[in-house]
């Protein structure tokens, strides 16, 4: 036995506890769900193999397809939470007076219960909420607008929530890591005379990308799951216009116990999400080893 | 060979004696023991925390007067209790009853995962009004025993009615949709919220049916019509546009009723308790009317709720948990809950109970609703389309047609035609499998 087997053994050894853990409890259930969207099958009876045929019922169905297109166009978010919570890290990452009160008004919505997040933006958005009374007195528009009833703006009101409420996330990742990069390389490119916007962008961004990594990939990922809004906010509605994929997989497999389908629509996100990803992480890969 | 002795054979014969008593006590004691674990384990739905003294106090009561029998109470919010339901039927442990309503038991007896409870019910029959057994009857036998119904009455805020200058509620659904224009017109709050994720109900309440003879038929002239009638109060602003054709829209409806932004608000007579909690303002200027019955006489928002027995309990179990379910549903324990829950008893002598027939001389709103819903509850009935597979999905397919037409974003024959079309082709093709 050479020493590096002996090494790969051992750190296998020291993995094997966690393992066990993710085989039990992650790759176990998503292997055997992947397959049972090949079956038909109910709670009453066991599985039977029926192929393709489930993915064929979901997307003869429109709920799907729009739910898939907006699950899709849900990645718009992407950038929009990047930048934003890139510039409000920027902001926050300066030693003011009360900066601690700031960082912690941004970080709250992402330890707001979803139930709460509903409760609150159904309130603004609604047709005689105060999103709308705003709107009314500013003179910005003339009649309320249906920001959850009109179908045309719907997802995209969704969609707004989700950004509102995954922004003080990605903003403590980005502070995080602002927080990393060593101080003397800023006082160095100072001394050299580089611009505050040249030190960003040769200094900061560069040094920021494992960072921006992860959060995009996360972010993405975040984007093609989203249905924790759509529940609490519109239930797929108006006109099914703000159904997203895994809406539709939630909505079918655990509201009305269609399991199939929710598990081929499951398996559909997860085949974009992988699609998706693979682009992401080959662009953000270390180009030096 | 080997000869035993008088004494050792005596002795073996006590010791043989002593074994088989012993057996047999334990047996008794097995037997016993058995019988004394008779567990009775019943599920009801979104009761708790309100109802915790009241079933508490009712299984105390039944298992002083029944020993031997424990029963154990579980409650489930209502978007659970299926999963839990079907999950315990194929571990092959079920409860021995649980809370479902209408549809949903209709469902269950179709793919045999409730039982029919004829014989259990026996002579019991006969204290339910007949429209809950006629409720609960498919295939010609009755699949559980009712425990509560509901209708629904229209909570008017008057100052909002004063405002519009009406002073009468509304005698149909015509007056109710002009009513609710007007209100509009004159205070710029919303009238009417009608259920329409349920439009199935709400047009076979006006008489018109869904299905006939194996095809959909809701894209006829009258249905149109109907859906027309819908369409101009909701773009005349009349019809509160929140959650309007969302699965659950109560949540909505009854804050927006709350908040003074919606004039009448038809709902079941317990919302009244709610409004009294959380908008006493509200609730002090609210008047109670009967919702005006359709051209079929039936009253909108029936729901019954009842108790159904799941297949595959041990059947030695059977006449215990019939004798529990018989209790939990009678008149004594029906009315008892009625009065705490603001429902109707399905019982004929507790609805016949002078609590639901006298008002005091200056009735708060929910004595008001509790009186106006009994006198409805006579014309109440669970309006559903029973007998097809996937339903939820084709009611979907409904919802939305009566959303494009209504939102003016599609002609609402052409909608109905499109979902109807959709409908069609799902039934053949269940027909054809079956």
């Amino acid at each position: 036995m050479n020493h590096a087997f002996r090494q790969s053994l051992r750190a296998y050894l020291f993995l094997a506890p966690a393992l066990v853990l993710f085989a039990v409890f992650a790759f176990w259930p998503v292997g055997y769900g992947s397959y049972l969207a090949f079956t038909d099958y109910s709670l009453i009876r066991p599985p039977h193999w029926v192929g393709l045929d489930n993915f064929r019922t979901i997307f003869e169905n429109d709920m799907f397809v729009t739910g898939l297109r907006n699950s899709l166009l849900f990645l718009l978010i992407v950038p929009v939470i990047q930048i934003g919570a890139l510039a409000l890290a920027v902001l926050t990452n300066n030693q003011l007076p009360g900066i601690r009160l700031f960082r912690a008004a941004y970080y709250l919505p992402v330890v707001t219960s979803i139930s709460v997040v509903g409760i609150m933006w159904g309130f603004m958005f609604h047709e005689q909420g105060t999103l709308n009374y705003v709107l009314l007195q500013l003179h910005a528009i003339n009649a309320p607008v249906g920001w959850l009833s009109d179908d045309a703006i719907a997802l995209f009101a969704v969609m707004f929530v989700t950004i509102w409420r995954g922004l003080g996330w990605y903003m403590v990742m980005y502070l995080a890591g602002l927080q990393a990069i060593p101080a003397e390389m800023q006082e160095a490119a100072i001394l050299d005379g580089a611009t505050r916007w040249q030190r960003f962008w040769r200094i900061t961004v560069p040094m920021l990308k494992p960072t921006m990594m992860v959060c995009t990939v996360m972010s993405v990922l975040a984007a093609l799951k989203a249905y924790q809004e759509v529940l609490v906010l519109t239930q797929g509605g108006p006109l099914n216009s703000t159904f997203t994929a895994l809406y539709y997989a939630y909505d079918q497999g655990l509201k009305h116990l269609k399991l199939p389908r929710g598990l081929a629509a499951s398996f559909v996100v997860s085949v974009c999400c992988i699609a998706i990803m693979l682009p992401c992480l080959h662009y953000f890969r270390p180009k030096h080893r | 060979m080997h000869q035993r002795t008088g004494a050792s054979a005596s002795g073996t014969r006590l010791v043989k004696r002593l074994l088989a008593a012993g057996v047999a006590a334990a047996a008794m004691a097995v037997s016993v023991s058995c019988a004394a674990t008779q567990n009775i384990e019943f599920w009801t739905m979104s009761l708790k925390p309100k109802f915790v003294p009241y079933f508490e106090s009712l299984v105390k009561k039944y298992e002083a007067t029944h020993p031997g029998v424990t029963i154990e109470w579980v409650d489930f919010p209502g978007d659970l209790i299926q999963t839990k339901l079907v999950t315990r039927i194929v571990a092959g442990k079920p409860p021995a009853l649980v809370n479902l309503n209408v549809p949903w038991a209709e469902e269950y007896a179709r793919d045999g995962l409730i039982m029919p409870v004829d014989i259990l019910m026996g002579t019991a029959k006969s204290t339910y009004v007949k429209a809950a057994i006629d409720d609960l009857t498919f295939s010609g036998k009755i699949w559980g025993f009712p425990l509560y119904s509901n209708v629904t009455v229209i909570a008017c805020n008057t100052s909002l009615l004063k405002q519009a200058g009406l002073t009468r509620p509304p005698r149909s659904l015509d007056e109710q949709l002009e009513f609710a224009v007007r209100i509009y017109e004159k205070t710029g709050k919303a009238g009417y919220a009608p259920a329409l994720s349920k439009p199935d109900g709400f047009m076979l309440q006006q008489g018109l049916p869904i299905v006939e003879n194996g095809r959909a038929v809701f894209n006829s002239p009258q249905h149109v019509a109907l859906v027309k009638k819908l369409a101009a109060a909701y773009q005349a602003g009349g019809i509160l546009k929140d959650h309007l054709f969302a699965e659950d829209n109560f949540p909505t409806v009854i804050a927006a009723y709350n908040g003074g932004r919606l004039a009448m608000l038809t709902a079941p007579p317990a919302a009244l308790n709610r409004i009294e909690t959380d908008a006493p303002d509200v609730y002090a200027i609210t008047k109670v009317v009967p919702a005006p019955l359709g051209p079929t006489g039936i009253v909108d928002g029936g729901w019954l709720i009842h108790f159904a027995v799941p297949v595959g309990l041990d059947p030695a179990l059977l006449p215990a948990v019939a004798d529990f379910a018989r209790f939990i549903t009678n008149d004594e324990n029906q009315l008892a809950f009625a009065k705490l829950a603001n429902v109707f008893p399905t019982t004929v002598a507790a609805s016949n109970d002078s609590y639901f027939q006298k008002l005091s001389a200056h009735p708060n709103a929910s004595e008001q609703a509790m009186a106006v819903g009994a006198e409805s509850m006579k014309q109440s009935r669970t309006l559903y389309v029973a007998g097809i597979e996937d339903y939820d999905e084709l009611r979907r397919a409904l919802v939305n047609a009566v959303e494009a037409g209504m939102t003016g974003k599609q002609n609402v024959k052409a909608a109905l035609d499109a979902a109807a079309a959709l409908w069609n082709k799902k039934l053949a093709r269940q027909a054809h499998q079956g």
